[in-house]
């Protein structure tokens, strides 16, 4: 605004009339996207988009299978932050000496350094994401103060929130970049394991020789007794390097959580755009309309809501497991859809209240007034206030979700196998857990509580920053109102 | 529809297109009834029961009355935010409550509501001058750039900035925030704004300026105001005419001057007499009136104000029984009706039918203290006997009943016609404005201006 003298200039205007700043924005976001193309490109083939497919009519799947394969040319790109760039495998010669390995580090020093990059590399995305706010406001909104800043303002002071923020980073950070993130890959080590080998130096023979991925799995497994545990940051004994031990069948268990991330985070967001969507177009609705929409949505939701929702899910699953439905995404269609379809009520009741407080206000008898058409008066008069609501709903449900999955997969219902799941890990380890192998229980199990803990900090941050409430003391308004000139 | 320029001249209704001082509505009969929130039977609130007035293009017509008179649902039924169970709002051949489509739009267009709550009335998450483009917006006026010019004259028109424009309702105080919400109302230059209690939620000292601008943009753009209150100094400054609401009716109507100076009707007497005259802030609530207003649910079947009326008109044969023995007998009646409103639980009614004691008087004590120490002729006796009969069972309904057919005078029975009253067209709504019986201000203590 200090800037630009024509007030009445739109955002475009505004933008062409002081373009440096956005560019260079612009320029940042280029180089990030440029130098892990192919990652992100790998992240967008990797949802279910078979799902997708498969619901199109014929003609069009020939189109959809030639843009799949356009992508996953792009998901093989190269790129910087990568398993062939900064290589963590290799075998280690009787002198010492790494070979295979990135600069001839060791492979937990290459594994580690990769793991910083990325995580340093997600980071830069966050900085930019808070400097093009920055940006934003301060050239090229209109308005010197609008509420958000107070949101915003609220949340960078809210220790218990920033640390949810700082938890659900790492986990997303996880997801996204699961391929890249564990010392191997799922395809190699957990998926197809005789399809792929490895060579390691075998002082039987004094010489480097190759062995299937599977038969060396079989000789790092960790059973508890008998010598048979791979335990965290060990190696085994084809010089692997397993940042989180092995599981039971000699599997790495940390390629196999970075995948599970991936999956529970699917599972979780999709379910909640469902249930979230749902949750607020009712809300809205009934909070406008009252009366019998109400009622019919109140007593949808109730009868919903009387179902034991994981006892569904359970059955649901259990009926659908032979259809193709329940082969999208490995399970994991079915089990948003489930989460979603069941977990709407919930969230519709937590907007509920907001939605119907927002609705007396009487800028909503206004917008009547003069004509307003309902829908429009929803989104722009009631929606911004019940959206706030909704993300600390969201967010505390997420924690459930991930949870639930978890719960599902563990009694062997859920995600199929081989594919990873968090749950599964906990499963699969429950037999030694009083043993020297205790971490493929444990370690799955404690990012659980960590992540739904993080969740759980994030709404509560949310919550207070966006509760007016929280503060009334600061002197805030008075100030800006005195700034407005007297009446 | 057409798309209005800046130099829109028809208002898209015939009847709104009238000359200064010409009716614009003429309101008939209206009536809006509240369906009750029991889903099972229960009585509608009459809040509005049965209207009937006309507002002339270029007046400020006040509405005053106690808060659930039913005079802010009738502005909102004027405004179509409530819809009217019966009656009609003439506009020239058009009748408000059944308009729909385009020429709803037209009346949406030109018949605005500054509303009470300046703190509620604006939405914090937009700014000030998408606040007040949105009607523009929504009526397709002009072009983008035309409608943003017309928000910002529309800031300095009430009395704001320019920049102004980009800020928000929360940067502002309660006196400015009610200035956006005038700006709002007048972005669409409506012919006809409800003016709601725009200054009762104000600062006293911030209340006059806004008044005065709402009188000086009245003069400039010619509007037509209702202007909605219970502060009557407030009206008695702004009004060209005032009706007074009790009840859903109005009592009285006519110009504001000489029903301050010389209220004709029962109700207004007693409103006026409520205000002390030096302090300007006074509000209705004083009024020291007998009792409370009936609920709107179930409204006296004569005279809306015959409940508590203090120049009730006595029945026959009864005009010569001492005044505090009558008194004593409408208390009787009040305190019925008290009981017969009075939500009582399961465990009470209980309670009662086992002649436990109750929170409730028993009907045999309320008779006791009031009637104990008076010598009651038999024609009064024997009634108020049987009513106790009747309300012993706990049900006050036929013990109403009752007393008002003995006891009950024309107050009781006919609802009152509207009597001119003097040579302005003034109109009061009272029986004691009919010939056989005194006028009001006869019987009452004197009141108004003209002391
Ligand atoms: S009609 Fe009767 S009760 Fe009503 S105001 Fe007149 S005197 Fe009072």
């Amino acid at each position: 605004m200090s800037v630009v003298d024509d007030e009445d200039a739109t955002l475009r205007e505004r933008l062409a009339d002081e373009p440096v700043p956005a560019l260079r924005v612009l320029a940042v976001v280029a180089v990030l996207v440029a130098v892990e193309f192919g990652a992100l490109a790998n992240l967008v083939m990797s949802l279910p988009w078979d799902a997708v497919g498969a619901a199109l009519p014929g003609f069009l799947q020939g189109a959809a299978a030639t843009i799949a394969g356009v992508g996953d040319g792009l998901a093989g790109l190269p790129t910087l932050l990568s398993r062939s760039v900064i290589d963590n495998a290799g075998y280690q010669l009787p002198s010492g000496e790494w070979v295979g390995t990135f600069m001839g580090l060791s492979p937990a020093a290459a594994w580690l350094l990769r793991v910083a990059l990325i995580y340093a590399y997600g980071f830069v995305w966050l900085l930019v994401g808070w400097w093009s706010y920055l940006v934003y406001r301060d050239n090229y909104r209109h308005a010197d103060w609008a509420p958000v800043d107070d949101m915003v303002g609220r949340f960078r002071n809210h220790s218990w929130g920033l640390f949810g923020l700082a938890i659900i980073f790492a986990f997303v950070v996880l997801a996204v970049f699961a391929p890249a993130l564990g010392p191997t890959t799922v395809d190699a080590n957990i998926a197809d394991p005789y399809l792929h080998s490895i060579e390691y130096y075998s002082e039987e023979t004094g010489g480097v020789e190759e062995i299937y991925v599977g038969d060396a799995n079989g000789e790092s497994q960790s059973r508890g007794q008998g010598g048979e545990n791979v335990g965290p940051m060990q190696y085994d004994q084809y010089d692997r390097f397993h940042p989180f031990g092995t599981l039971p069948s000699g599997k790495d268990l940390f390629t196999f959580m970075a995948a599970g991330a991936r999956v529970s985070l699917f599972i979780g967001v999709a379910s909640l755009v469902l249930a979230g969507g749902a949750a607020v177009v009712f809300a809205l609705a009934t909070a406008y309309y009252k009366g019998l929409v109400d009622l019919g949505i109140v007593i949808a939701s109730d009868s919903i809501q009387a179902l034991p929702q994981l006892l569904v899910i359970m059955l649901a699953s259990f009926v659908l497991s032979g259809t193709w439905l329940a082969n999208l995404y490995n399970g994991g269609v079915v089990l948003a859809l489930l989460f979603g379809l069941t977990g709407w009520p919930g969230l519709w009741r937590a907007v509920r209240g907001p939605a119907l407080q927002v609705s007396e206000r009487e800028w909503i008898d206004a917008a009547k007034s003069f004509g307003q058409r309902p829908s429009v008066t929803m989104r722009k008069h009631m929606l911004p206030y019940v959206v706030g609501y909704l993300l600390i709903y969201a967010s505390l449900t997420l924690g459930g979700v991930i949870i639930g999955v978890a719960g599902l997969s563990f009694l062997g219902l859920g995600i199929n196998a081989p594919t990873p799941e968090w749950g599964r890990a906990v499963s699969a380890g429950q037999p030694y857990v009083a043993t020297p192998s205790w971490h493929i229980s444990l370690l799955p199990g404690i990012l659980i509580v960590i992540v739904v803990t993080g969740f759980n900090a994030l709404g509560d941050g949310i919550r207070d920053a966006i509760d007016p409430q929280s503060d009334v003391e600061t002197g805030q308004q008075d100030q800006t109102a005195a700034a407005g000139g007297g009446a | 529809m057409s798309r209005p320029g800046p130099e829109r001249t028809a208002t898209g209704l015939a009847g709104l297109d009238c000359d200064p001082g010409e009716t614009l509505l003429s309101v008939r009969d209206l009536r809006t009834y509240y369906e009750s929130g029991d889903l099972i039977g229960g009585q509608p609130v009459k809040a509005v029961d049965g209207v009937s007035f006309d507002v002339k293009k270029g007046e400020t017509l006040g509405i005053v009355g106690e808060s659930g008179c039913g005079k802010t649902t009738l502005g909102r039924t004027l405004v179509r935010l409530e819809a009217a169970t019966g009656g009609e709002v003439r506009v020239g051949d058009d009748d408000v409550t059944q308009l729909s489509g385009e020429d709803l739009q037209a009346w949406r267009r030109n018949a605005q509501v500054v509303f009470q709550d300046p703190e509620s009335s604006l939405n914090d998450r937009m700014t000030v001058g998408e606040i007040v483009r949105e009607p523009l917006d929504v009526h397709d006026w002009g072009t983008p750039a035309e409608r943003r010019a017309r928000v910002r004259s529309l800031l300095e028109k009430v009395g704001l900035q320019e920049e102004h424009y980009y800020r928000y309702p929360h940067q502002f105080s309660g006196g400015q925030r009610q200035r956006v919400g005038i700006a709002r109302a007048l972005a669409l230059e409506p012919e006809f704004v409800v003016l709601d209690e725009p200054v009762s939620a104000l600062d006293v000292s911030v209340q006059a300026q806004i008044l005065n601008l709402l009188m000086d943009l009245q003069e400039e753009l010619g509007l037509t105001y209702l202007f909605i209150a219970h502060d009557l100094s407030v009206v008695e400054h702004i009004c060209d005419r005032v009706a007074v609401m009790y009840l859903g009716n109005v009592m009285e109507l006519g110009p504001t001057e000489e029903l301050f100076e010389d209220p004709a009707n029962p109700y207004t007497r007693a409103l006026l007499s409520a205000v002390p005259e030096p302090d300007p802030t006074a509000e209705i609530d004083r009024m020291t009136l007998r009792g409370t207003p009936p609920s709107p649910r179930d409204p006296p079947q004569g005279c809306p104000f015959s409940t508590r009326c203090p120049v009730k008109i006595r029945p026959e044969g009864f005009e010569d029984v001492d005044d505090e023995t009558w008194e004593a007998i409408e208390v009787f009646r009040e305190t019925l009706r008290a009981r017969s409103r009075a939500e009582r639980s399961l465990s009470e009614q209980a309670r009662e039918f086992l002649g436990f004691e109750t929170r409730f008087a028993t009907v045999d004590e309320v008779v006791e203290e009031l009637f104990a120490d008076r010598e009651l002729p038999g024609s009064i006796r024997e009634p108020v006997d049987r009513a106790t009969d009747l309300a012993r069972d706990g049900d006050e309904a036929p013990a109403l009943d009752h007393l008002r057919e003995e006891l009950g005078s024309v107050c009781d029975h006919e609802p009152p016609a509207a009597h001119g009253v003097d040579a302005t067209a003034r109109e009061s709504r009272c029986h004691r404005h009919d010939d056989e019986y005194e006028e009001p201000a006869a019987v009452g203590p004197s009141v108004g201006d003209a002391e």
